[in-house]
């Protein structure tokens, strides 16, 4: 009871001083605030830049995947490591690994016994997933390609792409999403991912400029300037994104519903 | 090749651990090596780096070489603030590497490679941690080292160690949260991400300095990163933490983690907010004086209250916690407080692993994890019990030991600052620490009942013998301990360049 008057104080005295804070903002939308027009004593103003020069530095439409993948690369960069480091994290807690004595395999095993393979509604389920599932796999590819014009990118690409093997796994059971993309594999998919994205630094560091630098892969990759080098590398950026996002998504999802063991699933 | 050098320090360990994915899962003899391979290349990337700085001054790394208008991409900045706690992470990391050899498959259950994917994903995080200039990249790689810690703690076979990173990650989700709602009050008021093109604004515009916003993002950053470094009254989440997970998760998180974010308060206080702006508003800096006088006693008396072992040095971190905290808000003209908690960063991290070594080392080879089970430690194993000796007379604070110079200079700042409560009780806390290492060494020395000597002078004693893996780090660590002692002369030099010259950064920079 105490704990719950304590923690009720906290929250106010956080919230009040949020609202504070906020109270002293610049008004929505302004277009002299500080974010916008920069201040004095401060550098250019940084949107401003951007508003005016991503088109002309990396011929990329869409500014939020300029800045996302190319000026702030490097953030975005960690930013998938985090999701791989969670995929990783998660199976540190939860995989059951050799151990036959462990008390939580052997309950699993029992509730597999009691649990009915497949039910009389399996036949609608699976067929319409099975025309479904494609539909979401393309339209995954189709948001990771057209990040550089519209809304999408690695992250939501890469999302979709995993809910359609998780969707798979949900409609039949776990083995059969288990046998198109194995443990195995997506540990190293996930991992393949990171190393595309942090090849393309890498490639530019070994040619010279700092690490990823993409103008410099202008020979590498056939374009006509830096700035379409960097465009092209953005899209290859974001493909390993979606790589590490999609098999991180379903080794999580596998995990969880299996409790670790990898077997059969919810 | 030498200007890429801090942008190595941060990958060479990404890139060990997406190598261990991808060859070490089936292989796991290959993970070891790829470890110590990678946190080396990154350690004398770091020495490298360090000797370049203390040379010819601050090196800035442009990310994606987008270098001006100032802010738009990621600055890696080394300056003499964060070199040598580079070169200090560099180190903990390889010595606990090297522990690890040999034990990793009993404590991780067959899931060696996983566990030296976080490893080397949390050295990365912290090395990220400390060389960037940029508040949001900050966060980012903040969030990197939670995520991997998060697993090391829970991973093993103790389910009570599962029960405590449950506690951590929500503690530890608080923290990074308020850390990243006060950048973004930051940003709104400033404009800019780069600590150094913030601190810039903050000093030639007083209106913006002194706005409320700017207040509250200060408050914000500071909690959250209180939480992660578990200063006093926020420290629920550490000491369980630290004491079920497995030895190495606690050897590499107990020296680091805690004081990477020390030296993220510093880094925001002298680069982003700067001192003069911060102890212009006078009532907080008394206030968190006081907060870090009581942290310490109550770090003290708890880890008095210990009969674990790893329980007990737990709460000596939260304890060591108020010093650099207090150390670096006591506001002296001088200096030597701020001084003194750089020092003691570099200080308690080498203290820190050695004692945690020792404790693994006690946990693993004498199965002892309680206090009392300590009995004979002196004769079974001479080499361990020195090297958990000079561990534990540093944090009693006495010379030749980095403990005593850290705690000279820290008093040297409380006098000089008038903060003689804080004075007081780091005089306390040695007295406590002496206490609970010297009921440590009589019960080694002489075992649980000294009445009944007799007896155990008839025993045969046994020897039992650490592998070498084990002993090697842990004297390492306690050489690392009197060397940063002897040293300190040179070292405190070099931090002095840091205090003195980081409040007048800005002109350093081109913009």
């Amino acid at each position: 009871m105490l704990s719950k008057v304590f923690a009720t104080i906290a929250v106010v005295i956080t919230g009040g001083l949020l609202l504070y804070g906020v109270y002293d903002f610049p008004s929505f939308g302004d277009p002299n605030s500080p974010p916008n027009a920069g201040v004095e004593g401060g550098g250019e103003s940084v949107s401003q830049y951007f508003i005016t020069n991503t088109y002309k530095d990396t011929k990329v439409p869409n500014m939020v995947t300029a800045v996302l993948a190319d000026y702030r690369g490097y953030d975005t960069m960690f930013e998938t490591v985090v999701v791989f480091a969670a995929g990783v994290a998660i199976f540190c807690i939860m995989r059951v690994v050799g151990n036959a004595n462990d008390p939580r395999k052997k309950e699993e095993e029992e509730s597999v016994h009691s649990f009915t393979y497949g039910d009389h509604n399996r036949i609608i389920i699976g067929t319409t997933c099975r025309v479904i599932i494609p539909v979401i796999q393309l339209f995954g590819l189709y948001v990771i390609a057209h990040g550089h014009y519209s809304p999408g990118g690695g992250f939501q690409g890469g999302v979709l792409l995993g809910s359609s093997f998780i969707l798979l796994a949900l409609s039949s059971d776990l083995n059969s999403a288990l046998k198109r993309f194995s443990e195995y594999n997506y540990f190293k998919l996930a991992a393949v991912g990171i190393l595309i994205y942090a090849g393309f630094g890498l490639a530019s560091q070994f040619l010279g400029e700092n690490f990823l630098d993409y103008g410099v892969l202008q020979p590498l990759l056939f374009t006509d300037g830096p700035e379409m080098a960097r465009s092209h590398s953005m899209l290859g950026v974001e493909i390993g994104v979606a790589f590490t996002v999609m098999a991180i998504m379903f080794s999580i999802y596998a995990n969880l519903a299996s409790h670790g063991t990898l077997k059969d699933g919810l | 090749m030498s200007e890429q050098l801090p942008a190595i320090i941060v990958l060479a360990p990404m890139f060990g651990s997406l190598l261990i994915a991808l060859v070490g899962i089936k292989e796991h003899r290959v993970c070891l090596p790829i470890v110590v391979v990678s946190i080396l290349a990154s350690l004398v990337s770091t020495i490298a780096v360090a000797q370049q700085v203390f040379t010819s001054g601050p090196i800035d790394y442009f990310m994606g070489g987008w270098e001006e208008p100032i802010g738009i991409g990621i600055h890696l900045r080394v300056d003499e603030l964060n070199a040598l706690i580079l070169v200090v992470i560099g180190i903990v990391a390889l010595l606990v590497a090297l522990f690890s050899v040999g034990r990793m498959d009993r404590e991780s259950e067959g899931k060696a490679p996983q566990f030296y994917i976080l490893y080397l994903l949390l050295c990365t995080g912290l090395f990220g941690i400390t060389i960037t200039a940029d508040a949001f990249n900050l966060f980012v790689l903040i969030e990197v080292s939670s995520l991997t810690s998060y697993g090391l703690v829970a991973m093993g076979s103790n389910r009570r160690g599962t029960h405590a990173a449950f506690n951590y990650v929500i503690m530890g989700t608080v923290g990074a949260s308020f850390y990243l709602i006060g950048v973004g009050y930051l940003y709104m008021k400033t404009g800019s991400l780069n600590m150094i093109d913030i601190r810039n604004v903050l000093n030639s515009n007083a209106a913006i300095a002194e706005s409320n916003a700017i207040i509250i993002s200060f408050l914000f950053i500071l909690v959250g990163i209180w939480i992660k470094m578990a200063f006093f009254p926020l420290n629920g989440w550490l000491p369980n933490a630290y004491s079920y997970c497995p030895s190495t998760s606690a050897c590499i998180l107990a020296p680091l983690m805690t004081k990477v974010s020390v030296y993220v308060m510093i880094r925001a206080m002298l680069t982003i907010f700067g001192f003069d702006w911060i102890f212009s508003h006078p009532f907080w800096s008394d206030l968190v004086v006081w907060l870090a006088v009581i942290a310490i006693l109550a770090g003290s008396i708890f880890a008095l209250a210990q009969r674990e072992i790893k329980k007990m040095l737990s709460y000596l971190i939260v304890a060591e916690v108020g010093y650099m905290v207090g150390g670096t808000w006591l506001g002296d003209s001088g200096g030597w407080g701020v001084t003194g908690a750089i020092y003691h960063i570099l200080a308690d991290a080498m203290m820190a692993l050695c004692l945690f070594i020792a404790a693994g080392i006690f946990a693993r080879s004498f199965n002892a994890t309680h206090i009392s089970d300590l009995e004979g430690l002196f004769k079974k194993s001479p080499w361990v019990a020195a090297g958990f000796v000079i561990g534990a007379l540093a944090m009693i604070g006495v010379p030749p030991t980095c403990g005593f110079f850290s705690k000279f200079y820290l008093i040297r700042g409380g006098i000089d600052a008038g903060h003689w409560e804080y004075v007081a009780a780091l005089l306390i806390s040695s007295l406590v620490n002496a206490i609970l290492f010297f009921r440590i060494f009589e019960i080694a020395h002489f075992g649980n009942k000294p009445s009944e000597g007799h007896d155990h002078h008839a025993e045969e004693v046994t020897q039992i013998k650490a592998a070498w893996s084990s002993t090697a780090p842990l004297l390492l660590s306690a050489a690392a301990i009197i060397l940063l002692g002897l040293f300190n002369g040179q070292i405190i030099e070099l931090i002095r360049v840091a205090v003195e010259d980081i409040p007048s950064l800005t002109a350093n920079l081109k913009l």
